[in-house]
């Protein structure tokens, strides 16, 4: 099956992946619009590139979405401002509930 | 132990029998479960060692990217950059299938992100700077770091969820559904016997009884 990317993002992060090949950016210039946008994206894409920002801000849809099937793959990865340092990662949450003990460093 | 049952059941032989054919089938669904609880947190040990370390190397990949599109902004421009971007070729091509682990459908995902050299990026030489190269360079080598995390952490993410309620159900069957059916069907037979030795002992009293008057008449 042929898939599209779609990197949702701020202009600058847009622009780099624009280097790196990725033709469907979409560049986020105020948080509201990025749920609209988000939405809008499921449909065709089905990976999109977002960044740690955005996804902090719309959590929940972006957890709903994730959880409803395999398509479309959210990606968070962080912008030019560095990652954010979360107290806990999401993924080593979830391995902690699902096995009982703490398996990645 | 408080022995927990169903409640509202008949002690009568049909019951029994219907009880005994539920738990056999609750066993055997127990089994079955646990095989695939099994068979799951296998799969998922397997993708844990791709997990490890891969979120940190695409953020530090990202952050060496992030550094020569500023530097290259610096140089250029923010605008000439942005044109050089409008102009880069479509790099890469990936394939999404689907596999099915124990019934679970998660990603498989084959990406080609074609290591290009500076001519086939599409963007002209007169105005833009080795730094433009060294970023659209690293970009590349992000996206397909990022695709391949992003396969990883969907797959996980959809593991542990199937884990988790198979996991909820193995543990319902083993600790609440099975002692309740055993318990119930302990109780059934427990009264069947009762209700045999009260008959028994009845038949015998008027076997007696009867013998009794036998005797006084005779």
């Amino acid at each position: 099956m042929k898939s599209k990317i779609a990197v949702m993002a701020d202009p600058d992060t847009v622009t780099g992946f624009m280097l790196g090949g990725i033709k469907d950016g979409f560049p986020i210039e105020n948080m509201e619009e990025a749920g609209e946008k988000l939405k809008e994206l499921r449909k065709e894409y089905s990976i999109i590139i977002t960044t740690e920002k955005i996804g902090d801000y719309y959590r929940a849809t972006i957890d709903k979405m994730s959880s409803e099937g395999a398509l479309p793959m959210i990606i968070e990865i962080p912008d030019k401002t560095g990652s954010i340092d979360r107290e806990s990662d999401p993924i080593r949450e979830l391995i902690k509930r699902v096995i009982g003990v703490e398996m990645v460093e | 132990m408080a022995q927990e049952m169903i409640e509202g059941v008949n002690p009568t032989r049909m019951e029994l029998l219907k009880l005994k054919q539920r738990e056999k089938l609750a066993v055997k669904g127990y089994s079955l479960l646990k095989e695939k609880r099994n068979a799951l947190i296998m799969e998922f040990f397997n993708i844990l060692e791709r997990v490890k370390g891969s979120r940190e190397n695409v953020a530090e990949k990202l952050q060496e990217a992030y550094q020569d599109l500023t530097a290259a902004q610096i140089v250029m421009g923010d605008l000439a950059v942005k044109k050089a971007a409008m102009s880069v070729t479509e790099s890469v091509d990936v394939d999404i299938d689907s596999r099915s682990v124990m019934g679970v459908v998660v990603p498989l995902i084959e990406s080609e992100t074609a290591q290009r050299t500076i001519v086939e990026r599409g963007y002209g030489f007169m105005d833009t700077s080795v730094k433009l190269d060294e970023a659209a360079k690293k970009f590349e080598e992000s996206i397909q770091l990022i695709i391949e995390l992003g396969e990883i952490e969907k797959t996980i993410m959809l593991l542990a969820g199937e884990i988790e309620s198979t996991k909820r159900r193995v543990n319902a069957l083993e600790h609440i559904i099975i002692p309740r059916l055993e318990n119930t069907v302990k109780y059934i037979e427990m009264r069947l016997e009762e209700m045999e030795r009260e008959n028994f002992v009845r038949l015998k009293m008027i076997k007696k009884t009867m013998e009794e008057t036998e005797v006084a008449n005779g």
